[in-house]
């Protein structure tokens, strides 16, 4: 990688940290037009940036809305970045699906564990919010899915999580699919016990948790 | 509740905290246990929002078969902003769900007004509810008329959801600023009302704040957009007559408590805080205030009955030492789908281990 990549690739990463939508778009441009590969300035710029704003938050110097409008400036240099990629079908990334289950509107956390996932180089689909359990499923096999994020913060809600586990049983694909749980009531004795794969308590836990979860189901890449 | 307890009733021990003196134990106060209520008496928590008379007799039913302290609650004031809602009716269903938020983008913010507090659709079940429970006093019973909210920077985030308002807090802080304003006033607004239908009975003022906890926003922008709406309403409800202010600081405030110990809580207040806080830490940040708190709600959903009675002994333990009074309580809503088994594990270890020498 030649020094002016490099540059480029730290300023991709800084332009998310800063928040600034522009520069990133603008910058994604220049990478572009100078050749970088797009994967690098994803991975090792955007994604950059927005990792370090996930540990931010871990560490209590970052919060919800700085790392919302980081994710728009990572996005936004993604929507440049995405037509220049170029993805080898025995190469693709781990896919997953996410969202907050029926009768749950409290999306933030979901989006947050999304952001992070996506920078982090999973292909997301995500549900949204209010979503029923046989959505998940459908969309799962659909996407082929290599993981299924299920997202509660409401104590009734979250019980939903133990519906959703026996549906996968209940339709023979339990075994396709690692299930991660999470929300401000779910722990992991909760996660045990609804037999889910994993449990985590913030967007970065999660990625560290999808990785060593997914590398242990053998399939994909990241 | 054993014969001990009896004969010294949690409304007497809350009575002394409240006239600042040392109780003779410790007592346990549910939190808002609406929902638990409704679905122990048979229907679900839809049965308990739409029919405020099954809430009340739910609620009082629920009180007089555990013996635990009852105080009649219901959510006071909500909608009338606009937008679309679905309300589910199922066994999992638990809140409204935003269809369309009130406020969708910044033109909206402007065009924004409060609606009457009065002519609210709602206003009219908060109030039948509450003249059902003016109507008497069961033994074992306090507040018996509770003006129960969310606070201006939850309601805020509630008009327009977390993600525009975060957004809006860094880019565009006027919005925020003018929301916060509508529903500062709105619920000034509200807490009037109520003190004038109802200020001969025995009430309080309730404000519950969980989208500003430092989960979400960050100590400085709680200084900037929670903190002077939040001392605004506090200070003008004291100003009104109410004695005390019931003030729920949901999630991890840790980061907020220099800003929460600015702001007048009545004589005394109490402070209900989550398991995200500690007690001594509560204790220092409002050495004037009742501590209230902190089992997590979970643990009382989903723990054994042997896991819930330790949870609660630690907690009393270390309450007990709070010297300006302690109530044992969840740290947050009390799970609808909590067993009745853990309830009354969780009262007898209360029991068990309260007393103070």
């Amino acid at each position: 990688m030649t020094k002016a990549d490099s540059n480029i690739l730290e300023e991709l990463a800084n332009s998310v940290i800063e928040m600034d939508e522009k520069k990133a778009v603008r910058l994604c441009e220049e990478a572009m037009a100078k050749g970088v590969d797009p994967y690098l300035a994803i991975s090792q710029g955007l994604a950059q940036g927005m990792k370090t704003m996930g540990e931010g938050y871990e560490k209590g110097t970052c919060f919800v809305p700085e790392l919302l409008l980081a994710s728009d400036a990572m996005y936004a240099g993604m929507n440049v970045l995405r037509p220049h990629l170029k993805v080898a079908k025995d190469s693709a990334n781990y896919r997953v699906v996410i969202g907050v289950v029926e009768g749950d509107t409290h999306d933030i956390g979901k989006n947050l564990v999304k952001i992070m996932l996506e920078a982090a180089g999973f292909q997301m689909t995500d549900l949204g919010s209010d979503v029923p359990l046989s959505r998940f499923v459908e969309t799962a096999v659909a996407e082929k899915a290599d993981m299924i994020c299920l997202s509660s913060l409401m104590s009734t809600t979250m019980l939903r999580m133990a519906d959703f586990i026996t549906m996968l049983s209940e339709e023979g694909v339990r075994e396709r699919f690692k299930v991660m749980v999470g929300g401000a009531c779910v722990s992991p004795s909760f996660a045990r016990q609804i037999g889910a794969d994993g449990y985590a308590p913030d967007a970065l836990a999660a990625v560290r948790k999808a990785r060593t979860l997914l590398e242990a189901k053998g399939t994909g890449a990241l | 509740m054993s014969e001990k307890a009896r004969k010294v009733l949690d409304v007497d021990c809350l009575n002394a905290m409240l006239s600042r003196q040392k109780p003779a134990r410790v007592i346990h106060w549910e939190m808002y246990p609406v929902c638990f209520a409704a679905i122990q008496a048979g229907k679900t928590i839809y049965d308990a929002y739409a029919d405020p008379k099954f809430s009340y007799e739910s609620q009082k039913r629920i009180a007089r078969e555990t013996g635990w302290l009852f105080q009649p609650i219901f959510p006071s004031i909500g909608g009338g902003w606009g937008g679309e809602y679905k309300l589910l009716k199922d066994d999992y269903a638990q809140a409204p769900i935003p269809v369309r938020y009130p406020v969708e983008d910044e033109a909206e913010v402007w065009k924004l007004e409060a609606p009457e507090v009065a002519s609210l659709p709602s206003v009219k079940g908060s109030m039948d509810f509450c003249k059902l429970a003016v109507q008497e006093k069961i033994e074992n019973e306090t507040f018996n008329v509770t003006f129960n909210v969310s606070g201006p920077f939850t309601t805020s985030a509630e008009l327009c959801g977390m993600n525009r308002l975060g957004r809006w807090m860094l880019r565009n802080p006027e919005l925020v600023h003018r929301l916060l304003r509508l529903t500062t006033d709105h619920i000034i607004e509200g807490a009037a009302l109520w003190w004038d239908t109802f200020k001969g009975a025995d009430i309080l003022f309730t404000l519950s704040e969980p989208m500003s906890a430092n989960q979400v926003i960050s100590p400085k922008q709680f200084e900037e957009f929670a903190f002077p709406y939040i001392k605004e309403i506090h200070e003008k409800v004291l100003a009104m007559g109410y004695k005390h202010i019931f003030c729920h600081i949901c999630g991890d405030h840790n980061g907020n408590l220099p800003y929460w110990a600015q702001m007048p809580m009545g004589d005394p207040g109490i402070i209900s805080i989550g398991h995200q806080i500690e007690l001594e830490t509560a204790a220092r940040f409002f050495p004037n205030d009742i501590i209230y708190g902190n089992i997590d709600p979970i643990i009382i959903q989903i723990g054994t009955p042997k896991q819930v009675y330790e949870a609660t002994r630690q907690i009393v333990e270390k309450g007990k030492a709070i010297s300006n009074g302690f109530v044992f309580a969840p740290g947050c809503e009390l799970p609808p789908k909590a067993s009745l088994e853990n309830i009354k594990t969780m009262m007898r270890a209360v029991e068990d281990f309260g007393w103070y020498e």
